[in-house]
């Protein structure tokens, strides 16, 4: 899973992207508006928090241009910003919530992860694939109720591939998603990582589907 | 329009002729007038001092209906002069009440420096409220990222162990947080129910932008939010306000319903009323008026109540209107606002 990070303000977009990270995402961060649209124009994000009153191009004008784009990454605003009024236009203008500084971060946390459930169609915080549960709230993973323990690479790939069962999942894409902008990749990585995936949950889960990527069964 | 120069110099010309006249009626029947037995009738007859002609009733009659109506045309003379003035304080008063900006319309040549002063003095007035306006969301604004950073900081100490510290620092920015919002709100609704010229809104577009954005914040909750809200229905307060306050009653409403909300709005002559029922568990009785009281204050009242409704109650007021609380069909809460149209 991987988000961005659309905040002018270095201290609180460090604190941002070390939740993010924790809680298992890839984190991209953007301090001004510019930035932010050449970052969404290149990567496909699973989700955006959105500040703004940012710098160069404010939040809803980017946010508007974006979705005029056919952009449907689901986009959290979280803003100084907190009358009805402004919460109305944030919505109106094709933001999926809306947080108001000061925030408590489990309540982002929460929030980004029904947003990123609801845009790929499930509604239950469990995905569930056979004897594999995987829970998103609690980045917890069990077999046949026994709990697994993966690292954050690890549990990324599964995440991602359990939140688009049924659809071949490229390498390239699976290494955008659980890396970070900056992060110096390599597309064998996604392999191992396969690899011991397959060695922790069970082989016959996850699928190689030949010269495509993988996939795991809905 | 005539200048008020030559208003009032007619005013006063046609009053000299009137008192001319008057005083001529007053030396007929004062000074030496006498009773003349005429063919059986008595009529007045008055040797004019120092002459011998005679003048009879038919000119005191015509000489007093003169007089009359040269002092009733002295009067609408000037009062007419003095009119530019009573209108002037008439549009002042509309100013006051919110119906208009400045003072239109043209004045006599000596009226209207004055009243394009007073409309400068009334320009300057609105832009520096703007700008105070402006000056406070800045400042709110700016609190609140340094406030999350705060708060932010507050979690990690937690991690870290140190729970009593990072208590204290999160009761104190949600403190903040608190009286930033309530302030800036109030700061809001002061400037635009003085300032805002015969502001009204359509009742329907809020409930329904809000609506919108309720359904998408509380999306996981699964909640119906029906609204029976007509068209024409309107009522004197500025959009930011009227979202603002029913806002915050919906939100309530959300929180609070199992699964069902109900928006409904009615309008007399003198009052639009919008009232918000939910299905949740409702408030005793004996709350509904304790919550809303005055000396309640926002920023003191318990963390994640109140403060919402505090800032409805004084919005409300500000316009004169009102927010009553009470027991809705389904056994929630019903809110009742209540603002003029």
């Amino acid at each position: 899973m991987r988000i961005l990070v659309v905040e002018d303000e270095a201290a609180l977009s460090r604190q941002l992207a070390s939740a993010l990270a924790d809680a298992g995402y890839a984190v991209d961060c953007a301090t001004d508006g510019e930035r932010a649209d050449e970052l969404v124009e290149i990567e496909q994000y699973d989700a955006i928090i959105l500040d703004l009153g940012l710098p160069k191009i404010d939040g809803l004008t980017l946010l508007r241009r974006w979705r005029e784009a056919g952009m449907s990454s689901p986009v959290l605003i979280l803003t100084a910003r907190a009358s009805w009024h402004e919460k109305v236009q944030g919505i109106d203008v094709g933001a999926d919530d809306y947080v108001a500084k000061p925030f408590r971060m489990e309540e982002v946390l929460a929030r980004l992860r029904a947003l990123i459930r609801r845009a790929s169609g499930q509604l239950n915080p469990e995905l569930r694939c056979g004897p594999l549960v995987l829970d998103a709230r609690l980045s917890k993973v069990t077999v046949d109720g026994n709990s697994v323990r993966l690292t954050s690479h690890e549990f990324r790939v599964l995440s991602y591939l359990m939140h688009h069962r049924g659809r071949v999942v490229s390498q390239a894409e699976l290494t955008e998603h659980i890396y970070a902008q900056d992060f110096n990749r390599d597309s064998n990585t996604v392999e191992v990582f396969i690899a011991r995936l397959r060695r922790k949950v069970g082989a016959g889960i996850i699928e190689t589907v030949r010269g495509l990527g993988y996939r795991i069964a809905s | 329009m005539a200048s008020l120069r030559t208003r009032l110099f007619l005013g006063a010309f046609v009053w000299m002729l009137a008192m001319a006249a008057v005083a001529n009626v007053i030396a007929f029947l004062f000074v030496g007038p006498v009773l003349h037995n005429y063919a059986g009738r008595y009529i007045i007859v008055n040797r004019v001092t120092g002459g011998n002609e005679v003048r009879h009733i038919q000119h005191l009659l015509a000489m007093t209906s003169g007089a009359l109506l040269l002092v009733a045309a002295g009067l609408w003379l000037i009062r007419k002069s003095l009119a530019p003035f009573n209108e002037m304080r008439n549009r002042l008063a509309a100013v006051r009440d919110g119906s208009e900006h400045t003072i239109p319309g043209n004045y006599p040549s000596e009226v209207q420096p004055l009243v394009n002063d007073l409309n400068a003095l009334l320009d300057d007035r609105e832009r520096a409220i703007t700008r105070a306006l402006a000056t406070a969301g800045d400042l709110a604004h700016g609190l609140k990222t340094p406030l999350a950073i705060l708060a932010q900081e507050a979690e990690r100490a937690k991690v870290a162990g140190d729970s009593e510290r990072a208590t204290i620092i999160e009761q104190q920015v949600e403190r903040m947080r608190r009286q930033i919002d309530y302030h800036l709100a109030h700061a809001r609704a002061t400037a635009s129910a003085g300032a805002a010229p015969g502001v009204r809104s359509q009742v329907a577009t809020s409930v329904e932008g809000l609506t919108r954005t309720l359904q998408r914040l509380y999306a996981d909750r699964g909640l119906t939010i029906d609204t029976d809200v007509a068209p024409e229905h309107y009522v004197r307060v500025k959009r930011e306000d009227l979202d603002e306050m029913l806002g915050n009653l919906l939100d309530n409403a959300c929180k609070y319903a199992q699964s069902r909300i109900t928006v409904t709005s009615r309008q007399s002559e003198l009052a639009g009323i919008v009232i918000i029922d939910d299905d949740g568990p409702g408030l005793d009785p004996s709350m509904h008026t304790a919550v809303l009281q005055r000396g309640v204050r926002a920023d003191e009242a318990a963390p994640g109540s109140g403060l919402g409704l505090a800032i409805v109650r004084d919005l409300a007021s500000l316009y004169n209107g009102s927010i009553t609380l009470g027991t809705s069909p389904a056994g929630g809460l019903r809110a009742r606002l209540e603002l003029p149209v």
